[in-house]
């Protein structure tokens, strides 16, 4: 974990981002396949917010992925859209085998557009692909729907794998692509700026400038 | 900070309680091995002798010979209080040991159900008559060992003599427990100190069985009629995630009565319903509860509760739903909408930290780190995603026994659990520090580890409540 010694730093950019969705959709375990490679078929609920990273790399950048993976009910909505602001990727997840988890993806946009940033880049993640017998939710109609809505869309499985790091890659290859652009907002941004280029410093909170710290401390 | 070695008499805390009894220890380790595998009272002038607890001196002089003396103790005792369940009146259908201190002279059942489960139903008071004392296993025991060992069977006789008391103490008691209550008198004296069980033993046969059937009534009726899909369904996707690492809570008996209690409680508290975690808290009362009707020496983590009669497991499940509603209701803010119980206890907790410990509180603000980050979950489920089910269970009797445990002692207890790693936090950065708090090092904790949190809460508690407590006005 101890990444970074003083002055230097093993990622180009840090991309926060958070995991969305109803709850038992497969969200805590997309995320630990993606970070750990683990799958759990007993895995307790998140409470609150849970938090893992992960670098990658993108067009020969290193990314790296600072994932807030929220619970799904509805009670922890006050707390867990707090989370949201200062994002700039979001994964909305719903099970391939529920109906209501897709039909609730509308309720999770609007959520994010009250209370994330407005470039946010948006990936719907048909999850549990394994389940196909048990498919409620036609892959063409999730497709369309993204389509209409500009999202990105892919289905996976958290079990099998299948899809997992394609379907984080996709999105952070996107933000990337904005990022190079310039079409985020560059005044949210903060922190030191390791071997030239833009680093994305996304705080848990807007207002902190949590990077900026690491070059202070110790 | 490290606080062993502190005194906290006026808790008990200490060991110098000098009402206590005391076992006379045997001048060498040999004596006990050749003893067979228990501890054998016997007469005032032996070696190794047994003296009762000053509060109860009807008992002190019956530990002769208690292979053949056992019925005529328990005639006495019964003599001594007025009144008693018919159940009781009858002589055990087995000779004990007292104290029983081992697995092999005590015949049980196969599937380790007890066999007096029915007075036991009826009022758990009568499991004292058929607990002859706590489950230790003896063998090839040190002096140090035997010191301890002695020490809990003392223990263990205070809090039965308190117990027995036709109306019981519950001042007496909930000083008594703060250090812990013995397994096997655990689940009666947490209904005690939950006011669920009365302390008056006549209104106990009746009020208990009017709870149990008010619960069972509450049951079939939210049954019969249509349910609340989203609760439902949340309880329904909860239930496979509530500690599936331990076995008996894959038991599909387990899990089918846990839903039912969750459920009744959501519908029947519609300003917060079934908020995720409080899973988590209804289970130190399921696996306690269902304690009482299982030989001690099972291991309750791995018992397939099905082997039950169905009056045993309605018993539990009503106790566990009138338990944890007691719980909840001090604890209500927690789980209503925008859930400010744990905000102000977060609050209260960054308050505390930057008090007790204000080069970790800076730190942390260096860091960027929100108290809200780490400790949401702490306050939610009670530090039950910190802290094994078994040391949680140890940790209420504490709860239990404060005056506002589980809403104010536990920011105490969230307060010297953070601190504990405040070496290992200083080092680290905001990564870091999220990944470590999510998963802090406790698997390996015993009740010892347990007991100096407690402590050490209990020392941050008596030196800063006012001061918090004015913070917060
Ligand atoms: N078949 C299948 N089950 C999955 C998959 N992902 C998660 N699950 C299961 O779905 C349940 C809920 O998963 P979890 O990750 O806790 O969901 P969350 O509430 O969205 O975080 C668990 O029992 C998982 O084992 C998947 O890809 N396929
Ligand atoms: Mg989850």
């Amino acid at each position: 974990m101890a990444e970074n010694d003083d002055y230097t730093y093993d990622y180009e950019y840090l991309f926060k981002i958070v995991l969305i969705g109803d709850s038992g959709v497969g969200k805590s375990n997309l995320l630990s396949r993606f970070t750990r490679n683990e799958f759990n078929l007993e895995s307790r609920s998140t409470i609150g917010v849970e938090f893992a990273t992960r670098t990658v790399e993108i067009d020969g950048k290193r990314v790296k992925a600072q994932i807030w993976d929220t619970a799904g009910q509805e009670r922890y909505r006050a707390i867990t859209s707090a989370y949201y602001r200062g994002a700039v990727g979001a994964l909305l997840v719903y099970d391939i085998s529920k109906s209501e988890s897709y039909e609730n993806v509308s309720k999770w946009l609007k959520e994010l557009k009250e209370n994330a940033d407005e470039n946010i880049v948006i990936e719907l993640v048909g999850n549990k692909s394994d389940l196909d017998h048990l498919r409620a939710v036609p892959t063409d109609e999730a497709k369309q729907f993204s389509v209409e809505n500009q999202l990105l869309f892919t289905e996976a499985s958290a079990l099998n794998a299948e899809n997992v790091d394609l379907s984080f890659q996709q999105l952070l290859k996107s933000i990337h692509d904005m990022v190079s652009k310039h079409q985020f907002d560059m005044t949210d941004y903060s922190g030191p700026k390791p071997s030239g280029g833009p680093t994305i410093s996304l705080t848990p909170t807007p207002g902190n400038e949590q990077s900026k710290n690491k070059s202070n401390c110790c | 900070m490290k606080v062993v070695g502190a005194s906290f008499s006026h808790l008990g805390l200490g060991n110098s309680d000098k009402s206590s009894s005391s076992v006379n220890l045997p001048s060498t380790s040999n004596s006990i091995k050749s003893s067979k595998p228990k501890i054998k009272p016997i007469g005032r002038n032996s070696s190794f002798k047994i003296e009762s607890p000053s509060s109860t001196p009807r008992h002190s002089d019956q530990y002769t010979d208690l292979d053949d003396d056992w019925d005529a103790d328990v005639g006495q005792g019964l003599s001594s209080t007025e009144s008693q369940p018919k159940f009781l009146q009858s002589k055990p259908s087995r000779s004990f040991d007292y104290p029983s201190l081992s697995k092999s002279n005590h015949k049980r059942s196969e599937s380790g159900v007890k066999k007096h489960v029915d007075g036991i139903i009826k009022d758990p008071a009568n499991s004292l008559y058929t607990l002859y004392g706590p489950n230790i296993t003896q063998e090839d025991k040190s002096i140090k060992e035997i010191e301890e060992l002695n020490a809990i069977v003392s223990k263990f006789n205070r809090f039965k003599a308190i117990i027995q008391d036709q109306n019981i103490n519950l001042v007496s008691l909930r000083k008594m427990a703060w250090n812990g209550i013995p397994s096997e008198l655990r689940p009666i004296s947490w209904q005690l100190l939950l006011g669920y069980l009365p302390t008056n033993s006549d209104r106990r046969v009746t009020q208990l069985s009017k709870k149990r059937q008010e619960y069972l009534g509450g049951i079939s009726q939210v049954f019969n009629d249509n349910k609340e899909p989203a609760t439902w369904h949340q309880i329904e996707i909860d239930i496979p995630r509530t500690n599936p690492h331990i076995k008996l809570y894959n038991y599909e008996c387990t899990q089918r009565s846990l839903e039912r209690i969750l459920y009744l409680w959501a519908v029947r508290h519609p300003a917060s319903g079934y908020v995720q975690g409080i899973n988590d808290l209804a289970t130190p009362f399921f696996q306690t509860f269902l304690s009482s009707y299982v030989e001690s020496d099972i291991d309750i983590e791995t018992f397939d509760p099905k082997v039950l009669p169905k009056q045993v497991l309605d018993a539990v499940e009503a106790d566990t739903f009138w338990c944890l509603t007691k719980l909840l209701d001090g604890i209500q803010d927690n789980y209503i909408h925008a859930q400010p119980g744990i905000i102000r206890q977060v609050n209260t907790l960054k308050d505390l930290i930057n008090r007790i410990d204000s080069s970790l509180y800076t730190h942390l603000e260096n860091e960027s780190i929100e108290f809200i980050q780490f400790s949401f979950r702490w306050m939610n489920c009670l530090l039950m995603r910190e802290i094994s089910v078994k040391n949680t269970i140890r940790m209420w009797d504490t709860y239990l026994s404060e005056t506002n445990g589980f809403s104010e002692f536990h920011i105490y207890v969230c307060a010297a659990f953070l601190v504990k790693w405040s070496d290992e936090l200083k080092a680290m950065d905001f990564q870091e520090i999220m990944m470590f708090l999510q998963n802090p090092p406790t698997k390996t904790w015993t009740e010892k580890d347990i007991e100096l949190l407690l402590s050490e809460a209990f020392i941050w508690q008596s030196l800063y409540k006012n001061a918090s407590a004015h913070l917060r006005a």
